[in-house]
């Protein structure tokens, strides 16, 4: 039977919103999976309680912030408003290539293409104006790169020229003291512009019940993360795409919620000495770079043809800052100062490359994996610029070779699954199993 | 002294061999948010680095990889060429790439046992009150860094009388700038992007006395009279004066830019107050205009290059983006427009360090200058 395609093709003559055709797609794999795998449900409650949270934000009477990078989005939340982490489209597009490139070419007709694909649909989505429900305000940051520093000012002007507020953190390159005050005194300001934004003041016993969820949160991402430190990993490299939401809905309970039965599941797997390797597991990878988001049934794969899981991905690693004083403002806005700065992806991949080899070193010395692969997103071309050094630290401590692998992330058309496969089979057969 | 030296662009070590047979300290400096005053008052030789003439990055590209710009791995090329021979390097975060350039340097230096001088400071994106002492803070640090390193102690006297020098040459270039408003100018595109690169290779004092002499002499130089349109160069690092040589050679000249290496290199002019010399410095260096690796100067950037191609009576704009280079190649998205209603013709090209594609660009620029010449 043909695949009906009704929904792409509405979003693809710019009749239906992202955000609409996100939460139809969503109800619509729930109920397949109602059918199919009930017990699986789990996983995508998080899914629709982020997209219709995307969707239903005016008709709820709150304002929907877009943010872009590490900003303080527990703020945010704080003010009853709700935080639309830009970087869950083009993830969220990435399996379908034709979708990802409606936004890819907009933004590619004044851009280069050699962009990053997050950016680039970030960029086309602006440009287009097909997001959804427009945006009250913009808050971004300066990094994680040259690619969003593209995007992100130009979304600021494109907004601003509609009206809309934006505020834009700059966020210093180094992960110091210095740093983190930095980042405390633009949060402050940044408190007073949610305050005139929303015309409510800062309240900071809904601030509170915000770092506690987010806690909640963090604690249970962090035993996860635990959980696949295990032998054998009982939790499949796909769920590590995870980590990214959290980002985005650490301050809501749906969050905590779908965290505390990932785990629940997984101590489970663990006690019954099960995991996602059909004949147990043989190999541990580690991602050196991004999740492959476009191609993520590679992880699906390798589990099930080399009995190999992916334990970790660099970018998607969690340091899983705690506020462990919750009603101290001042200490918590230090916390958060240091969530932005080990944020997923801005830890490894926007500062100095010490940072980037320093992360990995830790992925290796806890997740304890046997197979390195640089599957390098082509558009973070800065991590390709410390590639050399990150897989020279693994030969030489860990006595790993890494494979490396050219990727687009976000847009499919670069290399299909089938590629992907074959230069991962071949390393596996020539190197990892020889 | 003859101030020919500012007419060839190669890269020249004799005065950082020189500096450093006299048992003082050379370094390299990549990007432009590392004050050359404050290196100076360190007793230190600024040499900012440039990749002019390397045609085979392919070591650079090891370490950087083919997804990199060719400018930035050409430096890194060049570093591990021993082309630059000195005792390290110091840089701020321009963009992503001159970054990667820093911290490869550093690990293939410690890598070979070498362990020289490695400093990057971080430069704010944004300007505002907050940034501008976030920056001053780094610059403390930097200096504190750089006083260990040579020995040397960095006073107020001394970066008052290297602020002094830098703003002699900064007049004195904008006197060379300002011979291209003629309509026949003495010097064409070429000419200027050489005597902006001699700065990187001599002290300032040398460079000063070059520059002098040269505009003393400007009006004994033959006009160009040939050309059949006035042309603005913007766009990626620049540093090569053939890359100009294949567009002047159909029939353009180049009168103006909005090139690091180019009339950006020495904007304004620094204003000092005696009660805040570091501060005066950082203000600076944080408010002068600079590239898209700021994330709220665009309009002002955009702006800008429309007065400067209305002022210079510019027949059209060529905007060269290198391969890779994100900063300058996503400047277009409403650049383009704004220019488009300026009423200003524009040609976009990319490009590598190395002049690989020379004869597409020469049929490229050939076309365009059919298309805007009066
Ligand atoms: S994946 Fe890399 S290039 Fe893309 S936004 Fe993240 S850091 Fe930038
Ligand atoms: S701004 Fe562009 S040309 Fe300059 S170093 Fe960065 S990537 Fe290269």
């Amino acid at each position: 039977m043909a695949k009906d395609t009704r929904l792409e093709d509405a979003v693809l003559r710019g009749e239906m919103s992202i955000v609409d055709f996100c939460c139809e797609k969503v109800n619509g794999q729930i109920e397949r999976m109602k059918e199919r795998n009930p017990d699986l449900l789990w996983t995508l409650e998080i899914q629709r309680a982020m997209w219709e949270m995307f969707r239903d934000g005016h008709k709820n009477g709150k304002k929907v912030i877009w943010f872009g990078g590490p900003v303080p989005v527990d703020l945010i939340v704080a003010f009853d408003c709700v935080p639309v982490y830009l970087d869950t489209v083009p993830i969220r597009l990435s399996p379908n290539p034709v979708l990802a490139a409606r936004f890819i070419d907009a933004a590619e007709k004044y851009v280069p293409n050699s962009m990053c694909g997050i950016d680039k649909v970030e960029l086309g989505m602006t440009l287009l104006n097909q997001f959804g429900p427009e945006p009250d305000a913009f808050v971004y940051s300066s990094v994680p790169c040259d690619s969003s520093r593209i995007a992100y000012p130009n979304m600021d002007m494109i907004l601003t020229k509609k009206g809309t507020p934006c505020f834009a953190f700059d966020t210093p390159f180094r992960r110091d003291e210095r740093g983190i005050q930095y980042l405390v005194d633009q949060t402050k300001r940044f408190i007073s512009w949610m305050e005139e934004l929303t015309g409510t003041k800062f309240d900071q016993e809904k601030y509170n019940e915000v770092c506690k969820k987010t806690n909640r949160t963090f604690e249970w991402q962090g035993k996860c993360a635990e959980l696949r430190m295990r032998k054998p990993c009982p939790l499949p490299g796909r769920m590590l795409v995870l980590n990214g939401t959290s980002n985005a809905m650490s301050g809501f309970d749906a969050m905590g919620d779908l965290l505390e039965k990932e785990y629940e599941v997984g101590e489970m797997l663990y006690e019954l000495g099960m995991g996602p390797c059909p004949e147990g597991e043989k190999h541990r990878v580690a991602l050196l770079q991004n999740m492959l988001w476009s191609s993520a049934g590679t992880m699906d794969w390798l589990e099930r043809e080399y009995n190999t899981v992916a334990v970790m991905d660099a970018f998607g690693f969690q340091y899983g800052d705690i506020y462990e004083h919750i009603g101290d403002l001042e200490d918590c806005l230090r916390v958060m100062a240091r969530k932005m700065q080990n944020n997923p992806m801005i830890h490894g991949a926007s500062g100095p490359s010490e940072n980037f080899i320093y992360l990995v070193d830790k992925i290796f010395e806890n997740y304890e994996p046997d197979v390195s692969m640089f599957i390098g997103h082509i558009g973070c071309k800065h991590t390709w610029a410390s590639a050399k050094m990150v897989t020279d630290m693994i030969q030489e401590k860990y006595g790993i070779p890494s494979l490396y692998i050219d990727v687009d992330g976000i847009d499919g058309r670069y290399k299909s699954l089938d590629e992907i496969k074959a230069s991962v089979a071949d390393y596996m057969d020539t190197v990892v199993n020889k | 002294m003859s101030y020919q030296k500012l007419f060839d662009s190669k890269i020249s070590t004799e005065a950082a061999k020189a500096w450093r047979a006299q048992g003082k300290k050379a370094v390299g400096t990549i990007c432009c948010h590392v004050p050359d005053e404050i290196i100076r008052a360190a007793g230190i030789l600024p040499v900012r680095m440039r990749a002019t003439d390397c045609v085979d990055s392919s070591s650079g590209e090891v370490w950087m990889s083919t997804f990199s710009c060719s400018f930035a791995r050409s430096i890194l090329q060049y570093w591990m060429d021993g082309v630059y021979d000195l005792d390290g390097i110091v840089a701020s975060d321009g963009c992503m790439m001159p970054s990667r350039v820093f911290d490869n340097a550093e690990y293939i230096d410690k890598k070979n046992g070498k362990n020289r001088f490695f400093y990057q400071i971080g430069a704010p994106r944004i300007v505002n009150d907050m940034t501008l002492s976030y920056y001053v803070d780094e610059l403390k640090e930097l200096i504190e860094r750089l006083e260990k390193f040579s020995g040397v102690k960095v006073t107020d006297e001394a970066l008052k009388e290297y602020i002094a020098k830098y703003n002699e040459a900064r007049v004195l270039v904008q006197q060379v700038a300002e011979l291209r408003k003629a309509d026949n100018p003495v010097i064409n595109g070429q000419d200027f992007s050489s005597i902006i690169l001699a700065y990187t290779d001599y002290p300032i004092e040398e460079y000063i006395e070059m520059l002098k002499e040269f505009l003393a002499d400007a009006k004994n130089r033959k006009p160009y009279t040939e050309q059949r349109a006035r042309l603005m160069i913007i766009g990626s690092a620049l540093d090569d004066p053939g890359y100009l040589k294949i567009v002047e050679d159909k029939g353009g000249i180049f009168v103006a830019d909005a090139l690091c290496f180019g009339t950006r290199a020495f904007p304004g002019q620094l204003e000092v107050d005696d009660k805040d010399v570091l501060g005066s410095i950082a203000k600076y260096y944080l408010e002068r205009l600079v590239c898209p690796r700021m994330m709220d100067d665009r309009a002002t950037l955009h702006e800008y290059i429309i007065n400067t191609a209305k002022e210079y009576k510019v027949d059209g704009i060529i905007y060269e983006k290198m391969q890779y280079c994100e900063c300058w190649g996503g400047e277009s998205v409403l650049l383009e427009d704004e220019l488009k209603e300026a009423g200003i013709p524009l040609l976009t090209v990319e490009r590598e360090e190395h002049l690989a594609n020379a004869g597409q660009l020469a049929i490229r620029a050939e076309a365009f200058i059919e298309m805007i010449e009066k």
